[in-house]
């Protein structure tokens, strides 16, 4: 396939207006500019581009449930608050090239009729923030954003704002929070942002991934756009590959693309006399997969039928030299560490959980806190108050049912056994 | 609206009810703790989990958190259900985790949440085996004492300190396990309002610093209903005490007035009672002497006297005490009266009169109501839970005005404030009478006239309009003119003062006209000779201070019993310690008119007989027959029965005053050149109890004289300069203080400092440089 999201992407020197424009870019905005905002809308949906932040609901969909008639001022704004560990997609797109995201938050403000848009980085990628916040000063001196683009008649206004810096700034009510500058505490979702959003106006929240397809969607139509899958799944689709493999990186290929081929063949396999344990296909917060997974198709709904997430199609390889209780304790600390606080399952359950992981990883764990685990987690995922805690256990509740033997040896023999190995072979 | 069932009974509910508000208003117990029936539904702490069974048989039952289901006909919810309780018990596991275990050292044993819902839905073993996470506390000030480890991060403190008293100085920081509740820096808390935390606050992270000093578990603690004594608002209150003492005053719901909060004045002012200088043994003529002695002496002075008898009753004093005194005068065919500034007589008496004309005052229910207020004066120090009842008004949208002379805390919150001198404020009234009638909008106009035109665009287009004026710092014709106001918006309009004294209303009722001015006038020309003062303070007086002082000296006997050691207890001939509010029963009418009965709470080791009772022993001594306080207040009113103490009350707004009131509305005259006018600059601490409660005392802002920086500039005074102020009481220096919320020409000053001036609110003064 060939590259369509990453083709002028360039984090050393991102392309200026002047040469995005060359290649091509920001046509796409005449091309809305003759489409009713509806039109654009129902393009979108027929395309099947379905949500690339990590819950892959349809983003067409999304924008039609909104409704045409909802109250002003709307919000539009463009999630790049990528921190799930495994994940760099998004910051590529961000600091290979600013105006490609321009462009696609204009298209897509301009088919939900939204007058505002702002667009969350995260606090770390403050770089690229910056870089962005230039492109979007000269964007509005070339008089691409501001009031009546092009003589189109559709006034737009974008902001950038740098997060303070959380993980759970990325969840979309918290995100909203945090844009008001309040605690980023998810809130309860009756009603939704798009009916009350962001200082209770109708809101529209979409990853950054997600809106670089519009516009290409919008100049080659819906059916080009789905052909660019493959085994089911629609589009291009940026995938992370990390963890013990030679050549991690991002590999931007048909959405449906199986496992075996990111990690064997793009990402160029194992270190040699290493075999696969296992690996975590879309972030961690997804459901660890194990070899007989390979042949997967990296889409939204095989994925979740193999018992995980595609995510944010960020994959953690684990080899035979990994200790799986050490990595998804490390999972659980980063999760505990990054939990807002707000309700009670989440803030002390998954400090819990880390504390019972750390005991099994330091050899003093006990028969009976696998149970204990996983009891806890059946409170903890389903009885929290937004989506952060039932991800943060998925690798857990996962991890014990894929390397139970793992877990077992740590306990029966109180010592980790992928230490001993690691040591004599060194 | 209709009916859902739990656990098999039906449980009605209405529009907008969520499971949790409307199981727990059919008395069916779900458990819960960030839910509070005053800050709503949060979902935090995930206790309430409660068994929805589904619709569609071949669906599973959800197991939700009640406070944010919405209710709905026919649903079956069970809160007994195994997964139910699964779920409850695993929060508690959680929330346990790091909690000290604390209980036997805890204040909040006895009367803690937690503890209340471990023992009802937690595990019975604790499975948790690595360490606790720990805080370090901080230091919030004298009355709130602070104890992080127990905290199990409901919110509750914050969503009432910052969402619903609007406060800015306690919050949630930090994230995860690690959620930190307090200030930015360590410092006492700001809020009025702030002691209410401790009643929110589930566990023991916030507790009663004052409690504190002098402990009890709350199990031993004796209680009774009670009415707070220290403003107009009559918050319903439940002291505590043990071994003779009083230890602390909580809130006690009134569906009408408080609620479930209280002011900080209100819990911590009862400190009064425990003054170390509190008067508990009788003196005749400074010498300590029994009781009886001290009575037979009284008597003995009036027997002598007779007819030149004087007696002053009090604001501060129950109906019953000041009607018996009342009635004690008329057998010795005395003089009586109950203020002791005479223009305090005129504003009270003239705004019970106009309250008894407009149909009464809003309750603090409906204040909270309200779509637009006009506030006249600093209502935060003179009925602090008014303020709080605004509050609310203006969290839902309501538009505030102020008008006053000096800074007040609901500034704020105000739409639009008119900062004016005191001697313009009725000027100001009259004015926005003509705006409200006429509707009228010129262009061109004053920066002020602008303000008026505001407001009266408020206070015309809503439905539901409320004025309050503060009546110690406005005149009788600015009262009618507020009143005149309110009747000019019909009848949607309500309109309340913030009255002087907790029975001030029930006072003003027993008031003769020109009553104050007529005893002064006696006593000075020696036509009174005995003066019988009770729970007053005359000689403490801000602008009568002085006169009082020399009135005394035409005395021959000086009478006093009080509570606490005023100026005038001090310079009594023959002294009465009498009970405290919170060791005697009585009636406090309130500022709607509202007659709440309150009843003792405990006694002392060695009892102090109450007001009534003193005033019935006297006249046993003079052989006169007394009847009791139920005979004389029916007598005075017609069918009254005294209001028990822990029912709702009973209005005594529809009987008339005794005193006429007929108060032109005129302008008030203008300042002199060279002269500021003065305007009391209070604050929530202030009355006269409270300032005998040392942990409220230690909050009270330093003496300063408050400049407006422009005034300041004209004069070529500088922020921080001494200054002297000349008053015709007295000469005082004190550091100038640049205040952009006070009005020009006019020095805003504390109550101490206009008694040593011997000036009051709207008063005149000299200033000069010291260089």
């Amino acid at each position: 396939m060939e590259a369509v999201l990453t083709r002028h992407l360039d984090a050393h020197a991102p392309l200026s207006l002047q040469a995005y424009q060359a290649a091509g870019g920001y046509h796409s905005l005449d091309a809305a500019f003759d489409h009713k905002p509806e039109e654009i809308i129902a393009i979108v949906e027929a395309a099947n581009l379905r949500g690339r932040g990590g819950a892959g609901f349809s983003c067409g969909l999304k924008w039609r449930l909104r409704g045409a008639d909802a109250p002003r001022p709307r919000y539009l704004v463009c999630n790049i608050d990528e921190s799930e560990p495994g994940t760099f997609k998004d910051r590529h797109l961000l600091y290979g090239g600013p105006h490609q995201i321009i462009e696609a938050v204009i298209v897509s403000a301009y088919a939900l009729q939204a007058e505002q848009v702002v667009i969350f980085v995260r606090g770390e990628y403050g770089k690229g923030g910056h870089g962005l916040k230039r492109a979007i000063e000269e964007a509005e001196k070339a008089g691409l954003v501001g009031s009546n683009i092009k003589g189109s008649g559709f006034n737009l206004q974008i902001k950038v704002h740098l997060s303070g810096g959380r993980y759970i700034c990325g969840e979309e009510t918290a995100m909203l929070n945090a844009i008001e500058g309040r605690r980023p505490n998810p809130r309860h979702k009756i009603p939704r942002p798009s009916v009350k959003g962001l200082w209770q106006h109708p809101t529209t929240i979409n990853n950054v991934e997600t809106l670089v397809n519009v516009p290409h969607i919008l100049l080659n139509g819906a059916d080009w756009f789905r052909a660019l899958g493959i085994n089911g799944g629609c589009g291009p689709k940026l995938f992370c590959v990390s963890g013990m493999v030679q050549h991690p990186g991002l590999f931007e290929l048909p959405c449906g693309t199986p496992a075996r081929e990111l990690i064997f063949e793009h990402a160029g396999g194992l270190a040699a006399g290493r075999t696969l344990q296992g690996f975590i296909p879309g972030g961690a917060s997804t459901a660890f997969l194990l070899p007989e997974h390979l042949d997967v198709p990296m889409d939204f709904d095989p994925v979740a039928k193999a018992g995980s997430r595609l995510g944010t199609a960020a994959i953690i390889v684990l080899d035979d030299t990994t200790c799986p209780v050490q990595a998804t304790l490390n999972l659980m600390r980063f999760f505990a560490r990054e939990s807002c606080g707000f309700c009670t399952p989440c803030r002390d359950g998954l400090p819990y959980l880390a504390q019972i992981l750390t005991a099994i990883a330091d050899g003093e764990g006990r028969a009976e806190d696998l149970i204990l685990m996983e009891e806890l987690c059946n409170t903890i995922g389903p009885q929290s108050f937004c989506a952060f805690a039932p991800g943060a256990v998925m690798p857990l509740t996962s991890s014990l049912q894929c390397f139970r033997d793992h877990y077992e040896s740590h306990i029966a023999t109180g010592r980790c056994p992928f230490d001993a190995a690691n040591k004599s072979g060194a | 609206m209709g009916t859902m069932h739990i656990d098999g009974h039906e449980i009605p509910f209405q529009e907008n009810d969520n499971i949790l508000k409307a199981a727990l208003a059919a008395n069916i117990e779900i458990p819960y703790f960030c839910y509070h029936a005053a800050l709503g539904s949060l979902g935090a702490c995930r206790l309430c989990a409660v068994e929805i069974a589904p619709e569609d048989p071949n669906k599973k039952p959800r197991v939700v958190m009640s406070c944010l289901e919405p209710a709905k006909d026919g649903i079956n919810v069970s809160v007994s259900a195994a997964a139910a309780r699964q779920v409850r018990q695993t929060v508690i596991e959680f929330l346990m985790v790091n909690h000290p275990h604390d209980c036997p050292v805890c204040d909040e044993g006895g009367e803690c949440r937690l503890q209340d819902m471990t023992v009802a839905c937690g595990p019975p073993y604790r499975r948790y085996r690595g360490r606790k996470r720990t805080f370090t506390n901080q230091y919030l000030g004298p009355l709130v004492h602070h104890e992080m480890n127990r905290c199990i991060t409901c919110y509750r403190c914050t969503r009432f300190y910052q969402d619903y008293a609007l406060g800015d100085d306690l919050g949630a920081m930090r994230l995860r396990n690690e959620v930190y509740f307090g200030r930015f820096q360590e410092g006492p808390l700001t809020s009025p309002f702030a002691g209410n935390v401790i009643e929110v606050c589930p566990t023991g992270v916030f507790t009663d610093a004052v409690f504190r000093q002098h402990f009890a578990r709350v199990w031993d603690l004796e209680t009774a209903p009670s009415i707070c004594p220290h403003c107009s608002v009559g918050c319903n209150t439940l002291p505590g005490a043990r071994d003779g003492t009083l230890r602390r005053v909580c809130n006690r719901f009134h569906p009408e007035i408080n609620r479930w909060f209280i002011c900080d004045r209100g819990r911590y002012g009862h400190q009064y009672s425990e003054h170390p200088d509190r008067p508990l043994t009788a003196q005749v003529s400074g010498v300590k002497v029994s009781y009886r002695e001290a009575l037979a002496a009284a008597a003995e002075q009036i027997k002598a006297a007779r007819d030149r008898t004087g007696g002053l009753g009090s604001t501060r004093e129950d109906l019953e005490s000041n009607a018996i005194l009342q009635t004690l005068l008329n057998k010795l065919s005395g003089r009586f009266a109950t203020f002791s500034d005479p223009q305090l007589e005129t504003a009270t008496t003239a705004a019970v009169a106009a309250l008894q004309s407009s149909g009464g005052a809003p309750s603090l229910s409906e204040i909270e109501q309200a779509d637009a207020a006009l506030v006249v004066g600093d209502l935060t120090t003179h009925a602090p839970m008014m303020d709080l009842a605004l509050r609310q008004a203006y969290r839902t949208g309501a538009k505030l005005a102020i008008l006053h002379s000096g800074p007040s805390l609901l500034t704020r919150f105000a739409a639009t404030t008119l900062t004016v001198a005191p001697h313009e404020i009725g000027a100001h009234l009259l004015h926005l009478n003509e705006q409200a009638a006429t509707a009228s909008t010129t262009s061109n106009k004053h920066e002020n006239e602008k303000k008026l035109a505001d407001i009266a665009t408020y206070l015309t287009t809503a439905q539901r309009p409320i004025l309050i004026g503060v009546s110690e710092t406005m005149a009788a014709p600015e009262i009618t003119a507020l009143a005149q106001l309110a009747n000019a918006l019909g009848s949607r309009a309500r309109l309340a003062y913030a009255l002087p004294g907790a029975n001030a209303y029930g006072t003003a009722l027993l008031t003769p006209t020109n009553s104050t001015t007529a005893m002064l006038e006696a006593i000075e020309s020696g036509q009174i000779q005995t003066l019988i003062v009770m729970g007053n303070d005359p000689l403490g007086d801000t602008r009568l201070g002085a006169r009082w002082r020399e009135a005394r000296q035409c005395l021959s006997t000086f009478i006093v019993s009080d509570c606490v050691a005023t100026a005038t207890a001090e310079a009594a001939d023959i002294l009465l310690p009498v009970a405290a509010w919170t060791e005697r029963g009585g009636t406090f009418v309130n500022y709607e008119g509202r007659a709440q009965g309150f009843a003792p709470v405990f006694q002392r080791a060695e009892p102090l007989p109450n007001t009534a009772e003193v005033l019935a022993d006297l006249a046993h001594c003079l052989e006169l027959a007394l009847p009791d306080a139920a005979a004389v207040l029916s007598n005075i009113f017609p069918g009254y029965q005294a209001p028990l103490p822990g029912t709702l009350g009973s209005s005594l707004s529809a009987f008339p005053l005794t005193m006429q009131t007929e108060t032109p509305i005129g302008s008030a005259p203008l300042g002199h050149p060279g002269h500021w006018q003065v305007t009391l600059a209070s604050w929530y601490g202030d009355d006269v109890l409270a300032s005998y409660a040392p942990a409220l005392v230690e909050l009270a802002p330093p003496a300063a004289a408050l400049i407006h920086p422009t005034a300041a500039l004209k004069e070529r005074i500088e922020d921080k300069e001494q200054v002297r102020l000349r008053g015709p009481a007295g000469t005082v220096v004190l550091s100038v203080q640049l205040n952009n919320d006070v009005a020009a020409d006019t020095i805003a000053l504390a109550r101490v400092t206009l008694a040593q001036l011997g000036v009051g609110h709207g008063d005149l003064l000299e200033l000069e440089r010291i260089s």
